[in-house]
């Protein structure tokens, strides 16, 4: 193991250190290096460069494995791994696998799981979970309210909240905009400011007014896409009943998205294309937001501006996730098990394989991009 | 059920549980996430009553209902109760033979 992780790792640094070399002769010819990241079993950070589609580095994860959602730093050499049975957060540098953070959320008497909130602030100096805390006493728990959590970054490896907000149950998926607030993917989508605890709602989706022809939206909210897009995306499923008796035979079904701009914080809510078949996630060229990936037990391109599927492809298995590269060209499709399908984005056709040690399972795949 | 009558008060009581106006719907998949918060029906069927959109082979999906605790009462809890459920066997796939089922009785 420990050969491997040093042969992995001369491979990053061999590339950094050439990279290095180069710019200082031809700065104009090097580009941004993009790395793709994701977490596998038994508990391992995975760093992928996707110019060559190599695994450059596995670095081990203290404690036990899950659940594996990250957050990228916004200068993409560190990431932020929930960790330790959706627990504890470890932050590495992906460039040497040093961890530089560690928060532990529960104490002996107070569990305290995060289920899948983790999010960087944009300017990389915080850090935010949702804690959902349940105190042990000795013959019951006590569940108690949940509350967003801030951490400074700099606090390194013994961090501790600095801050504390209450906030809803039922969030899952968080990120935060360069407008300062934090968005909590919850039934509806709010976002706090993470100064002041102060909340407003971005957008209504379990509590939204659209009449009784529409049934209220069901939205799967496990992973945090639109990272290559500067976005959010929350997708939900709905109908809408022909007539008043509410005939499920009869209903429309169409996939939505709510989406989040992170630069501004404004949102968009629409029905994208009819619902023919099961998407976990959604990711978004970013060279024409208008054209959406999905993945589960197909990947599948859709153009929302026409409401239309345009193109499906079976796979051999379920995948949880998509990620895609940042020139758009090429999609990565993991999550669920021990591979990472890689994929034309203009065709589907599968172009490449990334195999892993271990089953991704729950855990994120996330693009983290050095600037040159 | 109309031909039969309940003769006592348990069967009038299942009776009228299954009766569809007092039961509430089942509502899939409502932003959440952990141990008895999920109430997506189960395994057996996908939305469209079918099988073909479930996850598959099972076996690519058995660590991510397990590690979030979606299905608690179809795999074990590996995000409280069982996190060592999983040990030595790093794809499911591959070695799900290995993953034995959990007995209360033994522990």
């Amino acid at each position: 193991m420990k050969l491997n992780k040093l042969f992995k790792s001369a491979g990053l640094f061999g590339s950094l250190a050439l990279g290095g070399a180069l710019s200082a002769v031809a700065p104009a010819a090097m580009a941004d290096q993009e790395y793709l990241l994701t977490v596998t079993r038994p508990n391992q950070l995975h760093v992928i460069d996707m110019s060559t589609n190599k695994v450059a580095r596995t670095c081990d994860i203290p404690g036990d494995f899950g659940s594996g959602i990250m957050s990228v730093h916004p200068e993409g050499t560190h990431v932020f791994v929930l960790g330790h049975n959706w627990e504890d957060v470890y932050g590495f540098d992906i460039r040497n696998c040093d961890v530089t953070f560690h928060a532990k959320q529960s104490t002996p008497t107070l569990q305290v799981k995060s289920y899948q909130s983790l999010a960087v602030s944009a300017d990389g100096k915080e850090l935010y979970t949702v804690q959902n805390p349940v105190k042990k006493h000795r013959d019951h728990f006590e569940v108690l309210e949940p509350r967003l959590a801030v951490f400074n970054i700099e606090d390194g490896l013994n961090a501790k909240p600095v801050r504390t907000f209450p906030v809803d149950r039922r969030i899952t998926k968080i990120v935060a905009t360069e407008k300062g607030e934090v968005v909590l993917g919850g039934a509806d989508l709010k976002a706090i400011n993470p100064q002041t605890g102060e909340m407003r709602t971005v957008v209504k989706l379990a509590n939204w007014e659209r009449g009784p022809r529409w049934l209220q939206p069901d939205a799967f909210a496990m992973h945090t896409q639109g990272n290559q897009s500067n976005e959010y995306i929350m997708p939900y499923s709905t109908a809408k009943f022909t007539d008043d008796s509410m005939n499920f035979e009869t209903a429309e079904w169409w996939w939505g998205m709510a989406r989040v701009d992170l630069a501004t914080g404004e949102v968009e809510r629409r029905e994208l294309f009819p619902f023919e078949f099961i998407i976990f996630n959604f990711v978004s060229d970013p060279r024409n937001e208008e054209i959406l990936y999905g993945s589960f037990n197909t990947l599948s391109k859709h153009d929302i501006r026409q409401q239309k599927t345009l193109a499906v492809k079976e796979m051999p298995h379920t995948y949880y996730t998509i990620n895609i590269s940042g020139d758009g060209e090429t999609l990565y499709v993991g999550g669920t098990s021990s591979d990472i399908s890689i994929h034309s984005s203009e065709t589907l056709e599968k172009i490449g394989s990334i195999q892993l040690t271990g089953d991704m399972t729950t855990a994120d795949m996330r693009v983290a991009t050095i600037k040159d | 059920m109309k031909h039969l009558k309940s003769l006592n008060k348990k069967a009038q009581l299942i009776n009228k549980a299954i009766s569809p106006e007092e039961v509430e719907d089942v509502v899939a998949m409502q932003t959440v996430v952990g141990c008895t918060a999920t109430t997506d029906p189960g395994w057996e069927l996908d939305p469209f009553g079918g099988l073909g959109s479930l996850c598959q082979p099972m076996e690519s999906d058995l660590y991510g209902c397990a590690d979030a605790c979606w299905w608690p009462a179809q795999v074990p809890d590996t995000m409280n109760t069982y996190p060592d459920w999983g040990e030595g066997v790093a794809k499911a796939d591959k070695d799900w033979r290995k993953l034995d089922g959990i007995f209360e009785d033994a522990e």
